[in-house]
């Protein structure tokens, strides 16, 4: 917190950083940011966020994009700026798989969880890795990907 | 924090006691499980588990129009109804390219901060049954009656307002609704104060308030806690101020913080911002300018250009954001709602453990949580 | 004919009665009848007050529907209510303990009752008190049967195997254990002061001046001690709903919870009349009355209805104490506070003698 340069620089610092895991870096409006990510560089990236004072992640969401992939979707902002950063990490639909961000921010574990339920997406090292929301037994589904057909009704 | 203080990690002890608070209680706003593990009335262990209103709101908002979608919003949480329409409206104002007519942002200004008045009205009243205060909770419950007036009378409806609009709002002020407003609102700030004499100078209160469940600063950043529970911590964080949205540009408004961090500093921090807002609304009687509320042409049919947005406002309870994705035909591709009140209950467990059986209801209630809204 | 007639030929036959043969168990048991009657009719009163005065004060209007438009007769509504809902017996509880606890309850209330004395007639030179039973010890006896009723939490909370009713149980005896202690105290106090035991005494030593004057902090304490034992806001940590959903009474259903909940309103309102009796001056009546004849039963029948008020006023007015703050103050503030008491009404007990 009281970073003074948080701002749209940290753009141009993160893709000099990391030139090869950061791509389509892009800025819509004053106070947000664009950029896709390495899945593979994903806890990098964001340790390198948080020491350059985006100390917030606001949420965690996953995208369907059948047939090939998924997209892991991080906004990550700051309780001093208003500058949301919006990463996008694209894993395999067949086995998705990102590392978990439960070790850099607290909070990112129910926003795994959810994810990780609706769509399927295995976080690895997340310490609790079950469902959260849904029941037990939907554990599987996987109900938010596109081509979902519905749940059995089973009464 | 570790993450072990979410989890209830082996089975009871002889001396322990698995206790399950949920899914129904007295205690709860709606239906959650927290199981305690308990040791005398020692808690030692917390989990909360969620999901029994899970709605599948994402789900079914990727299935219907821009424009079905907006009366659904206020189902995320019907004290904030407000709010989410308001967020939402914005997402898709962003993305369809429009702005909302200067007397709409005045209007939205206005309904969102006497949402956010009835909201925190009832969040206290509930607190104060919680810590067995019975009578406080029949005091706000009257207050909230007129605000809750007050919005029926711009928005038709007392819970489920649906009265934002892409590009506006559903309607104009009523006639002679300054004079009214002012009236209630004056012997509203009244009330308030008194209130929050009352609550600052009542010894058992303190006791059963000052001190418990305190989050310092670092942790209620680190723990994601949104709204009142993180202002009362000493973040000075209001989008309110940081990402000024609508008016809230050319309004006077202080953004209300404590620094204790504990129980009594939350319900502080809510009551403190009752009054702003209750200022912010005069001001808005005041400055509103004359003009059309609404869009002379509001599309029907939305298509929105393909692209993406993540619009955040102050809700009630906190940051509250929604991620659409359009992929440019009449329903989004992707409809993600980061509530405040899911943000915050994930910080409740680690806070519980260490305190005593009664202090669960003191701190799970400052919290304000809304269950329709975390399971959404 | 005006009421103070009518009652003073009904106090005349009964003194009449009294004086042919005092010891006669027939009249006793029907004067135990009565004052049972009275009683339970009280603890009524002090259900339907606590409804329409808690409502008034927290600008509500409480019952309004049932018997007329201040509802009188929402209580029996509600009664009937009880009586038709259906008894459950969770399937593991302990039959006996769960069914056995609310008539315990009931019984340490109806056994209270029947030391307390309402008037005191003097014919001929007899006293005759107007009570079921006049004891030599009956204020011992009434802090002795008042503990009966931690037994009844008790096999309630161990009988209805539940958690909520087992920890509420828990509290309850830790309470009970710290506010009995200042609460014996304080009744010793008196007890000392009026060089008696015997309520009918201790009421007559406070002709001259009540024992609430004579020793204020004895009264206070008395009062929170009392207020923790019948368990009303701010010590009602037993039944907080918030926390333990209803206590001890979380598996009663239908009458048997009617019972509970009617055993606490009972204690109540005996408690009421120990405060009246002990502190208030009893039957004693006001110095401004001049020579206007006032029956004594009148006195205390006003007098605890003011004290039922006060119970109340208080729990409209004040939060909950968490139950380690309940215990703190029990132990580590009334029971000093009590001894201190103690020795104040001794020295001004000697004096006065």
């Amino acid at each position: 917190m009281g970073d003074e340069k948080i701002d749209k620089t940290i753009m141009i610092e993160l893709s000099n950083t990391f030139k090869d895991a950061v791509s389509d870096v892009d800025v819509p409006s004053p106070n947000r940011a664009v950029a896709r990510i390495d899945p593979g560089k994903v806890k990098e990236i964001m340790q390198f966020l948080l020491d350059n004072g985006f100390d917030h992640l606001s949420c965690i969401s996953g995208v369907d994009y059948p047939p090939d992939k998924i997209e892991v979707v991080y906004h990550v902002t700051s309780y001093s700026a208003p500058l949301v950063i919006t990463l996008k990490a694209s894993v395999p639909r067949d086995d998705p798989k990102i590392d978990s961000l439960c070790g850099i921010y607290w909070n990112a574990n129910w926003y795994e969880r959810e994810t990780y339920e609706l769509y399927g997406i295995k976080f690895t090292d997340c310490p609790y890795m079950k469902v959260l929301l849904l029941i037990d037994e939907m554990e599987g589904e996987w109900p938010l990907r596109k081509d979902y057909a519905g749940y059995p009704d089973l009464t | 924090m570790t993450h072990e203080a979410t989890q209830i990690t082996s089975p009871p002890k002889p001396s322990e006691i698995l206790l399950h608070l949920g899914p129904q209680h007295p205690l709860q706003p709606g239906p959650f499980l927290l199981d305690l593990k308990i040791e005398g009335e020692t808690i030692r262990e917390a989990e909360l588990k969620i999901g029994y209103i899970h709605k599948g709101m994402e789900k079914v908002f990727e299935d219907r129009t821009y424009l079905q979608i907006l009366p659904l919003t206020d189902r995320i949480c019907y004290l904030a109804s407000n709010s989410n329409n308001d967020v939402y409206c914005r997402g898709v104002e962003e993305l369809l390219g429009i702005e909302p007519t200067d007397r709409a942002m005045y209007l939205r200004v206005i309904t969102n901060e006497l949402c956010r008045l009835q909201s925190h009205l009832l969040g206290i009243g509930e607190f104060t049954t919680d810590v067995g205060f019975l009578t406080m909770f029949i005091y706000m419950v009257r207050e909230r009656e007129g605000v809750v007036s007050l919005l029926e009378a711009i928005t038709g409806s007392r819970l489920n307002h649906n009265y934002a609009r892409f590009g506006g709002v559903a309607n104009d002020l009523p006639p002679g609704y300054k004079e009214m407003a002012l009236k209630t609102l004056g012997e509203l700030k009244k009330q308030v104060k008194s209130h929050d004499a009352m609550l600052s100078s009542d010894s058992i209160y303190l006791r059963r308030t000052k001190g418990v469940g305190v989050l310092t600063a670092k942790e209620a950043g680190e723990l994601g806690v949104a709204g009142p529970p993180l202002r009362a911590a000493g973040v000075e964080y209001d989008l309110r101020r940081m990402e000024p949205y609508l008016v809230y540009d050319d309004l006077d408004f202080k953004v209300i913080t404590q620094t204790d961090g504990d129980v009594f500093a939350r319900v502080k921090v809510r009551l403190l911002e009752m009054l702003e807002s209750i200022y912010i609304i005069e001001q808005c009687l005041d400055q509103m300018p004359s003009g059309p509320y609404k869009q002379d042409v509001t599309p029907y049919i939305t298509r929105p250009k393909s692209g993406e947005v993540y619009p955040r406002i102050e809700d009630p309870r906190g940051e509250m954001g929604m991620y659409i994705i359009s992929d440019g035909s009449d329903k989004p591709y992707r409809f993600r709602i980061r509530g405040p009140a899911f943000a915050t209950a994930q910080a409740l467990p680690p806070l519980l453990v260490g305190t005593y059986v009664a202090d669960v209801a003191a701190i799970a209630a400052s919290m304000d949580s809304c269950t329709s809204e975390v399971d959404r | 004919m005006g009421i103070v007639e009518i009652y003073e030929i009904i106090m005349d036959t009964l003194v009449f009665i009294f004086a042919t043969n005092p010891f006669s168990p027939w009249i006793r048991g029907v004067l135990g009848g009565l004052v049972i009657g009275a009683v339970f009719g009280g603890a009524l009163v002090m259900v339907y007050l606590e409804r329409k005065f808690l409502g008034d004060m927290q600008s509500r209007i409480g019952p309004n529907r049932v018997g007329g438009r201040f509802g009188v007769l929402q209580l029996i509504a509600d009664a009937i209510k009880l009586f038709t809902k259906e008894d459950i017996i969770p399937a593991k509880a302990d039959k006996w303990l769960f069914i056995g606890a609310p008539i315990v309850a009931l019984t340490s209330g109806f056994l209270m009752v029947a030391v307390i004395p309402f008037d005191l007639l003097i014919i001929k030179g007899n006293e005759y008190a107007v009570a079921v039973s006049r004891m030599d010890i009956s204020i011992l006896y009434i802090e002795a049967v008042s503990g009966l009723a931690i037994f009844a939490t008790f096999m309630a909370g161990w009988g209805s195997s539940s958690k909520y009713a087992v920890l509420a149980a828990f509290r309850n005896v830790a309470k009970m254990i710290g506010y009995e202690i200042p609460m014996g105290i304080s009744i010793l106090s008196v007890a000392v002061m009026a060089y008696s035991l015997d309520i009918v005494e201790i009421v007559e030593a406070q002709s001259s001046i009540w024992f609430i004057i004579a020793q204020p902090l004895g009264f206070v304490i008395f009062f929170i001690a009392l207020l923790a034992d019948v368990g009303r806001i701010p010590f009602d940590q037993t039944e907080a709903e918030e926390e333990l959903v209803a206590g001890w009474a979380t598996e009663y259903s239908g009458m048997r919870w009617g019972l509970a909940f009617f055993a606490e309103y009972l204690h109540a309102v005996v408690g009421s009349f120990i405060v009246t009796l002990i502190f208030l001056g009893g039957w004693n009546g006001l110095p401004f009355v001049g020579n206007l004849y006032i029956p004594g039963i009148f006195w205390v029948i006003a007098k605890t209805i003011i004290v039922m008020m006060l119970f109340i006023w208080i729990r409209a007015a004040l939060p909950r104490y968490r139950i380690d703050q309940v215990i703190d103050i029990g132990w580590k503030v009334l029971i000093p506070l009590a001894l201190l008491n103690l020795v104040w009404s001794t020295i001004i007990g000697l004096m006065w003698a």
